[in-house]
C-alpha cells in the first residue's frame, strides 16, 4: 500500500480511538458476565487478592485461590463459599434460573509459592486436573522488602524480584497456552503506581513493579501481534493502598488530603469495571494519570521538584524506619 | 499561618517548575562546567564488546585515570584492554559474571585490593533473548534478568558505599529505550530493562542529597551492536540504528556533566508522550505502523 494512504488511515484510526475513548466517558459500557468462568487469583489470602476473590465470587465466577499462606487462602475461601451460599437460594426462587442448568461456582484454595517456577508449574496442573481450563488469571501477589538497598539483605531483594516479577513468567506460562488455543481469556497484571514512577528507599519494590509493567505491555503487544484478540489484558496501577503492606508511608502533610490512601474496597472496585468492560489500563486515583503525563514532559529536574512540592520522594522513608524497628524488635516477618 | 505557608507553596509551585524547565533548556544550549575524569577509577560490565568496548575507549581517551572491564568472555575483554593500554591509560580486566552475586562480590573484593576504590561504575552488561513468552526458554528468560537487572544490584551494592564514604562517585546505567516502551518479541529484555530503569530512578531521587555522588541513565534505541543484530525497522531512514560510538560520546559527556537521563535520539522522547497520553488501541496503530510488532522477526542476535 501506499505509504502515504497508510500513514493517512492510521491517523484516522488513532482519531477514531480517541473518540472511542472520548465517548466512554458519556456512555459506560456494559460489564462482561463472569459467572461460571474460572478465575485464579494469586496472593488471595490477604489483602487485594482477597478482596479480588470475594467481587468475583459475587459475581458467581469459579475461584481458584493460590497464596503461599494457607491459613489466609482457607480464611479466603471459607468469605467465598459464604458469598456463595448467600447468592444460590435467589438463584432458586426464580423462575428464570430453573429453566438453565443450575451452575453451583465452587471455590478451590492451593497452597502455591509464586516465586518457585516448579511450584507454580505442578500447582497449574492440579488446577487443570481438578477444575479444568481456566478463563482468568489474576497475577496479585507481591512483597515489599522494607529496606534501603544498602541495607537489605540480598536474599531479600531476590525474594522480591521473584514474587513481583518473576513469578508472571511462570503463571502466565502455565495458564497461557490453553488461552492462546482457545482465543479466549483475560490476563489481569495487579501492580502498583510504583511501576510508573519510583520513589526514593524502594528501589527493589520500584524495579520489580517497573518489571512487571514491562511485562504486561510487552505481552499484550505479543497478543495483538498475533492477532489473539480474544485474550484481554488489563493493568491495575492502584496509588497507596491502605492494607499493612505499606504502612507508615507518608507524604507531605499538606498535600495529604488530596492523595489520600485508598480503601482497599474502592481500589478493587474500580479495578473490577476496568477489568469487566476490557479497558487496557487503570489508574487509582485519576490524578496518577497527571502525575505520570508530568513526569514524561517535565525534565527531570523539575519532576524532582514536582515530587518534592508532594513530598513523594521521601514518602517511604517514615516506612522504612517503622519497618526497621519493629524488624529489630522481631515483630515482622521479614520478607512476607 | 499554616494555612498561608501551604497557598504560598501551591502559588510558587508553578513558578519552581518553570524555572526548572527553563534552567534545562539553558542547559542545553550553554556549555556547562565538565567533570575531570583525571582521578576516576571507571568499572565497565561487559567491557569486552558493544557499547562497552566504546565506552571503555571513550573514558580513556577523556583522560580517565584506570579504565576496568568486566565480562564474560576473556578473548574480548583481552582484546579491548590492549587496545586501551596502548594508547597510554591503565586498563585491567577481570572475568566476572554480573548475574553471580557472590562473584560479584568477591571480584570486586579483588579489584579493591589490586586496583584501588572505583569512581564510576558503569552498569552496561546486557543480554537479549529475544523470543516470545511461549517461545521462550525458561532458564533463558531467567537469565536476563539475573544479568540486566539484578546485576545491576549487586554491583550497585558493592561500591555506592566507598563511593558513598568517599564522596565522589558516579553511577551509570545504559538502559534502552524498550524500557519505557515494549515491543513484542522480547518480553525478557523489555522487562529487565524496565527493572533496571526504576531501580535507577528511584536510586538518582535518593542519591540527590548525597553530595558528589550521581546517577546518569541513557536510554538509546536500536544500537548498531551484534547483541541486536538482525532487528529491523520499518523506516530505516528516518530511524536510522545508533553508532555505538555516539552512544558512548554522550554517555561520558553525560556523566561529565551529571545529567541523570539522557534519551537517544531526542524525538523518542516523542514515543514517550505519546504513550502516556493516547488510548492503548491507538498506541498498537502506531506500534503496527511503525514496524515494531515485526522488528524481532528477522532478529539473529547474540544471547
Amino acid at each position: 500500500m501506499n505509504i502515504v494512504a497508510e500513514l493517512f488511515v492510521v491517523t484516522f484510526k488513532i482519531m477514531w480511538s480517541l473518540v472511542l475513548a472520548g465517548a466512554k466517558w458519556f456512555v459506560r459500557p456494559r460489564e462482561k458476565s463472569v459467572g461460571g468462568q474460572v478465575c485464579v487469583v494469586t496472593g488471595a489470602g490477604s489483602g487485594l487478592g482477597r478482596l479480588f476473590a470475594l467481587e468475583f465470587a459475587r459475581r458467581r465466577a469459579t475461584l481458584v485461590l493460590w497464596d503461599i499462606n494457607k491459613e489466609g487462602n482457607e480464611e479466603t475461601a471459607d468469605m467465598v463459599r459464604e458469598i456463595y451460599r448467600k447468592l444460590s437460594p435467589s438463584e432458586e426462587s426464580s423462575g428464570i434460573a430453573q429453566e438453565l442448568p443450575l451452575f453451583q461456582p465452587k471455590v478451590y484454595a492451593y497452597v502455591c509459592d509464586v516465586s518457585k517456577r516448579e511450584s507454580v508449574y505442578s500447582t497449574a496442573e492440579k488446577v487443570r486436573r481438578d477444575v479444568g481450563n481456566i478463563d482468568m488469571l489474576i497475577n496479585n501477589a507481591g512483597v515489599v522488602s522494607g529496606h534501603h538497598l544498602l541495607e537489605c539483605p540480598d536474599e531479600l531483594i531476590e525474594r522480591t524480584m521473584m514474587v513481583n516479577c518473576h513469578a508472571h513468567f511462570w503463571t502466565t506460562k502455565a495458564f497461557l497456552p490453553a488461552m492462546l488455543e482457545l482465543n479466549h481469556g483475560h490476563i489481569v497484571t495487579v501492580a502498583s503506581s510504583l511501576g510508573l514512577f519510583t520513589t526514593a528507599g524502594v528501589e527493589d519494590y520500584c524495579a520489580s513493579k517497573f518489571g512487571a509493567i514491562g511485562f504486561h505491555e510487552s505481552l499484550s503487544h505479543e497478543l495483538k501481534a498475533a492477532d489473539k484478540d480474544g485474550i484481554k489484558m488489563t493493568l491495575v496501577c492502584p496509588f497507596l493502598v491502605d492494607t499493612d503492606m505499606f504502612k507508615g508511608c507518608k507524604i507531605r502533610k499538606e498535600m495529604a488530603p488530596f492523595f489520600p490512601p485508598l480503601k482497599p474496597e474502592y481500589c478493587v472496585q474500580q479495578a473490577m469495571r476496568a477489568i469487566l468492560t476490557d479497558q487496557p489500563m487503570i489508574c487509582t486515583p485519576r490524578v496518577m494519570y497527571m502525575v505520570t503525563f508530568m513526569k514524561t514532559v517535565l525534565p527531570f529536574d523539575a519532576t524532582v521538584c514536582m515530587y518534592r512540592f508532594i513530598g513523594a520522594d521521601k514518602c517511604m522513608y517514615p516506612f522504612l524506619a517503622q519497618r526497621k524497628e519493629s524488624t529489630n524488635n522481631n515483630e515482622s516477618k521479614t520478607g512476607i | 499561618m499554616m494555612e498561608l505557608k501551604v497557598l504560598g507553596c501551591a502559588m510558587l509551585f508553578p513558578l519552581q517548575i518553570f524555572v526548572c524547565v527553563l534552567r534545562a533548556a539553558v542547559r542545553l544550549l550553554t556549555r556547562q562546567k565538565r567533570r575531570d575524569m583525571g582521578a576516576d577509577v571507571v568499572l565497565i560490565t561487559g567491557g569486552g564488546r558493544g557499547i562497552g568496548r566504546h565506552l571503555a575507549k571513550e573514558f580513556a581517551k577523556q583522560g580517565a585515570k584506570k579504565v576496568i572491564l568486566w565480562g564474560r568472555t576473556e578473548k574480548c575483554l583481552k582484546e579491548t584492554c590492549d587496545e586501551i593500554s596502548l594508547t597510554g591509560t591503565e586498563c585491567y580486566y577481570f572475568v566476572c559474571d554480573v548475574g553471580n552475586r557472590e562473584e560479584v562480590y568477591q571480584q570486586a573484593k579483588v579489584l579493591r585490593e589490586k586496583v584501588g576504590d572505583v569512581t564510576v561504575l558503569v552498569n552496561n552488561a546486557a543480554v537479549v533473548h529475544g523470543k516470545s513468552l511461549m517461545d521462550s526458554d525458561d532458564d533463558a528468560l531467567l537469565k536476563t534478568q539475573h544479568i540486566n537487572t539484578l546485576g545491576q544490584f549487586w554491583t550497585t551494592k558493592a561500591f555506592l558505599p566507598r563511593m558513598l564514604e568517599l564522596r565522589n562517585g558516579h553511577v551509570v546505567c545504559i538502559n534502552s529505550i524498550l524500557s519505557l516502551s515494549s515491543i513484542p518479541g522480547a518480553i525478557d529484555y523489555c522487562m529487565s530493562k524496565a527493572s533496571s530503569y526504576a531501580f535507577m530512578e528511584s536510586l538518582t531521587l535518593g542519591l540527590l542529597d548525597c553530595p558528589g555522588v550521581g546517577c546518569t541513565t541513557i536510554l538509546p534505541f536500536h544500537t548498531d551492536t551484534e547483541m541486536f543484530q538482525g532487528m529491523r525497522l520499518r523506516f530505516p531512514k528516518l530511524f536510522p540504528p545508533l553508532n555505538p560510538e555516539m552512544v558512548a560520546q554522550r554517555t561520558v559527556d553525560a556523566v561529565r556533566t551529571d545529567t541523570a537521563f539522557v534519551v537517544l535520539p531526542w524525538t523518542m522522547h516523542f514515543l514517550v508522550i505519546l504513550k502516556s497520553l493516547l488510548p492503548q488501541s491507538a498506541l498498537e496503530e502506531i506500534h503496527k505502523f511503525s514496524g515494531s510488532y515485526t522488528c524481532m522477526k528477522t532478529f539473529k542476535g547474540r544471547t
